[in-house]
């Protein structure tokens, strides 16, 4: 178990040195860089300049070198600062990570809340009127692009009914202030991404429901006389929340790396606008302190799926 | 029912105060967030539009298009004399000029702004290391004698009609920043309290200070109580970045922002339908500026190296008819990169009208038939081009269809490609990776000389680095030697006359193909008065001490 | 008969759709003729939907884009899910070295965002990849491209279930006999553990065909996607956004022809799902 556990953590280790290097190596076969876009922006530069500012953000030397010398740097424990916003990567990363982590959690939390009771009503009697209307709504959330939703949901409740705020993190004009406003601000983003995951994961509780309802142990108890709703209760959802917890250890990955298209729409700082701001900047700093953390999260939480996993269905073994 | 009367008394009552009383915040809604605050590390319209609030240039244009002083008395001139001729080694000439800064101009920390701060402002910009993009500003600075703590007089190396324009010259607060970079000058673009201390008064010489920053979301500003100058009239002003002009649109319509900036806002289809749609609560200005849509040309391929193509393009494009029924007319028809609000610019510009007869004539002339759907030449290749421009600018993407719609009854195949930005401008157009035309536009100021790019040394090249901004590769000595003598000439009639060559000589040639004079749409909440959108780079905030709320 | 009902609406929705966007060029005018002076056209008889902001017949585009869009999906979707399926099957029946290899793979691709990494890999340079400029600039490479970027990164999902079914499969009593009675590695895969993956598979990759749709409408908003004048529902999507406040039905239709493709999807799929079904 302990051996498991250390030979996952080492090989995860290795797959995030990988991916260093991938992503690394991706931002820098993009086309443009930073300097050069300066320099279409701005008449006045001329070559000298782009030398210099080339080689002032090290960008003229060549790809492996810069590689390395990135991977010496977080060695010796400095992630450097952000080229876009010349302040320390932490400082830009805490923040945005605290506001991804809001939005994401509460969406989380929110969507399994009514998804997994859906999924099992849904089982419960496959084919009835029921699940259709549930399976329909399920269908609907899996459906509605996250930009349409969210605009829509801005268009209807802040905009015609004028009930919330329509983006944003709190009220700026000093008036309203504190937990409810803060809430007020919340409640369409969340909204946007809980209507969103609502479908995948009551899919995913339904289909694992009926799986388990062919399995022997669940025919034998039927045999026995164990009524339906005891049945639900004590057994079957226990099993098959399973291929769930492993949907949600891939989950874990994306607290961290937020949601770039609600942030967008809702102007949210988050992590999701972050990232991909820093990719297209060319911020090697923030980008890659970013984008491993995502990375080693959603590598922890697969590890975290298979602890559970193993402890829940004893027919799994780690070795 | 005695109770539903006295609840709507009540609310009636509680109403009353709110209407009256006088706005206190200002939320203002752009498009981008100023991602660092330090006015000379690069330019950024968001950063610019932002620190104009806070920063005041020396010199800068106004909503007129004239050069005015904002920190200082008075502008040099050779007239009152505080412009002086100096000659330079080798027949060259240069000038001294000798500013005052304003007696009332005071950092945030109560400071005063002196000439301490000229000088800084001058060892940090030319320093290699210090990571200021435009270095050439300062390097062009001969040397700056100090006479007093207000005075000093700037030795320039060189004689330009523009001679006494230091707009870009960003005062630094010597007493916070010099600390910060004489430590370290390679790490000052990390240093600089601008960005580490963003909220420090002191760093601001403006109506406004910085008071608190909001990664990604907003900036607040608040009086800086050094001002002597006109008092601003809200105590707070936000600006929030909203990068999704729907959901901007739908911000303004909810109250989450009391006004949308022209210079950073809502793409200008999106601002007609707005201004249609007639809501009682917002009026909208729009005013046609320097930001110069084209298409810029790829002279290096052979179609597009034959003048009588690039007529042809341009006769066979029914601008006036795009500019109505896409953008309600609000964009006036581009002759040549001067605009018609330009004191140069000349009238008797020759003007492509829509004709596609004579379109068809010159590609006919030019060895392009019409057999099939496509022309061909003599070698039977078709007459195909590639139109690129920049992904999701919807205003271009729509503008770019339509052009290759009416191209095709010309029997012009026009593939159109779009491309991010950063590759679009980082890469595509500045090292001239497109194959025939691309779709954007310049953003310059007043009288502003297109050396960079329209003379043949500005040719972007492996040699020198891919600086300059000739995209086109447009080399000709006639219009080399216009741009030098315009560039010298301190004559305005002289000048103009120049002015009206070059005009001509560019609608003759077409290095570019001219489209609009793009529009701008600042939205504003009706109470707000006295806000003067300008249409160059300075943006409107400049004057934002000007703003009045009036109920 | 009454439980494959929805199963038979799911079919035949299906087959109406492909019918419908594979005939678009024979069923609609041209979806790129314009009309400037009949812009947001209200719906009439020459233009059943009414026309977009430059007065295209919506009707067409929509028919067309569902072509483009159709198309990305499904080839988008069969791809992810072969190679899932194939890489998840291996390491769940597997095991050991070749599983951890397998899954570690997995969560590196997994782990990366989405959305950033697509736009990393929309923006590359496809020439500093060796690609010459005639397949460069056909739409056929970039739509390709699109397909081949979606897939890279969406099969993984597939994988993780496979595998996890795989494993819970591979311990149960039929399957433990069946290699007691020796059979080869290959002839259990195909026989026990397939047609018992067969069903989350088909599950996850009629959710991913809505799935895709949604990336590719994801990637127009960024501005990524399908490039104009080319239709896809993904980027008339994102432009009837931005004129949502003066013509909002513009927004309704994609988003309809998203919400009918992928019920249909999910209905068919619930149904081939049964009939896989190896206990029935």
């Amino acid at each position: 178990m302990t051996g498991w556990l250390g030979s996952r953590l080492i090989q995860s280790l290795i797959v995030l040195v990988v991916m260093s290097a991938v992503i690394h190596g991706l931002m820098g076969l993009m086309p443009g860089d930073p300097i050069d876009l300066m320099i279409a922006s701005d008449p006045h530069l001329n070559a000298a300049d782009a030398i210099r500012l080339k080689a002032l953000y090290g960008l003229d030397r060549p790809w492996g070198e810069r590689y390395l010398a990135w991977i010496a740097q977080v060695l010796r424990g400095e992630l450097g600062y952000s080229r876009l916003f010349a302040k320390p990567v932490l400082a830009i990363i805490g923040p945005a990570l605290l506001n991804s982590l809001i939005l994401m959690l509460s969406a989380l939390a929110l969507s399994l809340l009514i998804a997994v009771p859906l999924g099992i009503v849904a089982a419960l009697r496959p084919g009835r009127a029921l699940d259709h209307l549930i399976n329909a709504v399920s269908f609907a959330s899996v459906s509605l692009p996250t930009f349409w939703l969210g605009l829509m949901l801005m268009v209807v409740f802040a905009v015609l009914l004028g009930w919330l705020p329509a983006g944003g993190m709190q009220s700026l004009s000093g008036e309203a202030s504190g937990l409810a406003d803060s809430l007020r601000h919340m409640a369409l983003p969340v909204a946007t991404l809980t209507i969103a995951g609502i479908g995948q994961y009551a899919r995913h509780t339904r289909a694992a429901m009926l799986a388990e309802a062919g399995q022997d142990y669940i025919r034998t108890a039927k045999a026995k006389g164990c009524g339906p709703a005891r049945l639900v209760l004590r057994h079957q959802w226990r099993n098959a929340l399973l291929p769930l917890i492993t949907l949600l250890g891939l989950e874990f990955g994306t607290l961290f790396s937020g949601a770039l298209i609600t942030e967008t729409v809702f102007g949210w700082p988050g992590m999701g606008k972050l990232i991909a701001d820093a990719v297209m900047g060319n911020d090697f700093n923030l980008a890659l302190t970013a984008l491993m953390l995502a990375t080693a999260m959603t590598l922890l939480g697969s590890v975290l799926a298979d602890l559970l996993m193993a402890r829940l269905d004893p027919r799994i073994k780690l070795r | 029912m005695p109770f539903l009367v006295r609840s709507l008394l009540t609310i009636l009552l509680l109403a009353l105060p709110l209407t009256a009383r006088a706005k206190d915040d200002l939320v203002i809604g752009i498009t981008q967030y100023p991602a660092s605050l330090h006015p000379n590390m690069d330019s950024m319209m968001a950063k610019t539009y932002v620190m104009a609030m806070a920063l005041r240039p020396l010199t800068t244009f106004d909503a007129k298009w004239q050069l005015i002083c904002m920190l200082c008395e008075r502008l040099p001139s050779f007239d009152n004399g505080l412009a002086k001729r100096a000659p330079l080694a080798a027949g060259k000439s240069g000038v001294a000029l000798t500013y005052t800064l304003r007696a009332d101009a005071f950092w945030g920390d109560g400071v005063p702004v002196s000439t301490d701060d000229v000088l800084f402002t001058w060892e940090a910009g030319r320093h290699p290391q210090s990571g200021v993009a435009n270095a050439e500003l300062y390097q062009r600075i001969l040397n700056i004698e100090v006479k007093d703590a207000k005075t000093f007089t700037v030795h320039l190396d060189r004689l330009t009609f523009d001679y006494n324009a230091l707009n870009d010259f960003q005062l630094l607060p010597a007493h916070i920043e010099r600390p910060r970079f004489a430590a370290a000058p390679a790490e000052y673009r990390n240093r600089t309290a601008y960005d580490q201390d963003s909220t420090n008064p002191g760093l601001y010489n403006g109506p406004y200070r910085i008071s608190a920053v909001s990664l990604g979301s907003h900036l607040i500003l608040e009086p800086n109580p050094h001002w002597r100058g006109t008092k601003p009239a809200f105590k707070r002003v936000v600006i929030r970045t909203v990068e999704n002009t729907a959901a901007l649109e739908a911000q303004l319509l909810s109250g989450g922002v009391d006004m949308i900036a022209g210079e950073l806002g809502l793409p200008l289809e999106q601002a007609v339908a707005l201004d249609k749609r007639a809501d009682p609560r917002f009026r909208v200005l729009f005013k046609s500026g320097l930001a110069y849509e084209h298409l810029d040309i790829n002279l290096s391929s052979p179609i597009m190296a034959d003048k009588r193509v690039r007529q042809a393009l341009l006769y066979g494009l029914d601008r006036q008819g795009l500019s109505r029924q896409l953008f309600d007319g609000r964009q006036p028809v581009a002759d040549s990169s001067v605009n018609p609000l330009d004191t140069v610019h000349a009238d008797d510009t020759p003007h492509y009208s829509y004709d596609p007869a004579k379109a068809a004539r010159l590609l006919d002339e030019a060895g392009w038939i019409q057999t099939g759907a496509v022309r061909r030449n003599a070698k039977g290749e078709a007459l195909s081009v590639e139109l690129m421009t920049t992904a999701g600018n919807r205003s271009r993407e729509l503008l770019s269809q339509v052009i290759q719609g009416q191209w095709r009854k010309l029997g012009i195949d026009t593939r159109l490609k779009t491309e991010p930005a950063r590759v679009f401008f980082g890469e595509t157009v500045t090292k001239r990776r497109f194959a025939h035309l691309a779709l954007f536009a310049w953003i310059s100021s007043p009288e502003s000389v297109p050396r960079s790019t329209l003379h043949s040394s500005q040719i972007p090249a492996a040699a020198n680095n891919w600086t300059g901004q000739n995209y086109a590769g447009y080399a000709d000595a006639r219009m080399d030697a216009l741009l030098d003598a315009i560039e010298i000439e301190l004559e305005a009639p002289k000048r103009t006359e120049l002015w009206r060559r070059l005009q001509h000589l560019y609608a003759e040639e077409l290095p570019a193909l001219p489209l609009f004079f793009r529009a701008d749409a600042s939205i504003l909440p009706r109470q707000l008065q006295g806000l003067a959108p300008t249409g160059h780079q300075n943006p409107s905030t400049l004057w934002i001490e000007n703003w009045r709320w009036q109920p | 008969m009454t439980r494959d009902l929805p199963a038979l609406i799911g079919a035949t929705l299906l087959a109406a759709l492909l019918a419908a966007t594979v005939l678009a060029p024979w069923l609609a005018a041209d979806p790129e003729a314009m009309n400037l002076s009949a812009i947001h056209a209200a719906p009439s008889v020459q233009h059943w939907l009414g026309t977009d902001e430059l007065g295209r017949d919506v009707a067409s585009r929509l028919l067309h884009g569902g072509r483009v869009s159709l198309a990305v999906a499904l080839t988008t979707a069969v791809l992810a899910a072969g190679l899932g399926t194939l890489i998840g099957l291996l390491a769940g029946y597997h095991g050991g070295r070749l599983d951890a290899v397998l899954m570690r793979l997995t969560d590196g691709v997994m782990a990366l965002p989405l959305l950033p990494l697509l736009i990393v890999l929309a923006a590359l340079d496809p020439a500093k990849l060796g690609i010459g400029d005639e397949i460069r600039d056909s739409e056929i490479f970039t739509i390709g491209r699109m397909v081949i970027i979606i897939a890279l990164v969406g099969w993984t999902g597939a994988a993780r279930l496979v595998r996890a079914q795989a494993l819970t499969v591979k311990t149960r009593d039929y399957v433990r006999a069946a290699t007691a009675l020796g059979a080869t590695p290959t002839r259990i895969m195909l026989r026990h553990i397939l047609p018992n993956v067969a069903s989350p598979m088909v599950v996850a990759a009629t959710l991913s065909v809505g799935n895709i749709i949604l990336v590719e409408s994801a990637l127009s908003f960024l501005g990524l996607g399908v490039q104009p004048p080319t239709a896809s529902w993904g980027n008339m999507l994102t432009g009837a956004m931005n004129v949502v406040w003066s013509a909002p039905a513009q927004a309704l239709w994609p988003g309809l022809a998203i919400f009918i493709t992928v019920l249909a999807f999910n209905l068919a799929g619930d149904g081939l799902q049964r009939a896989l079904d190896p206990r029935k």
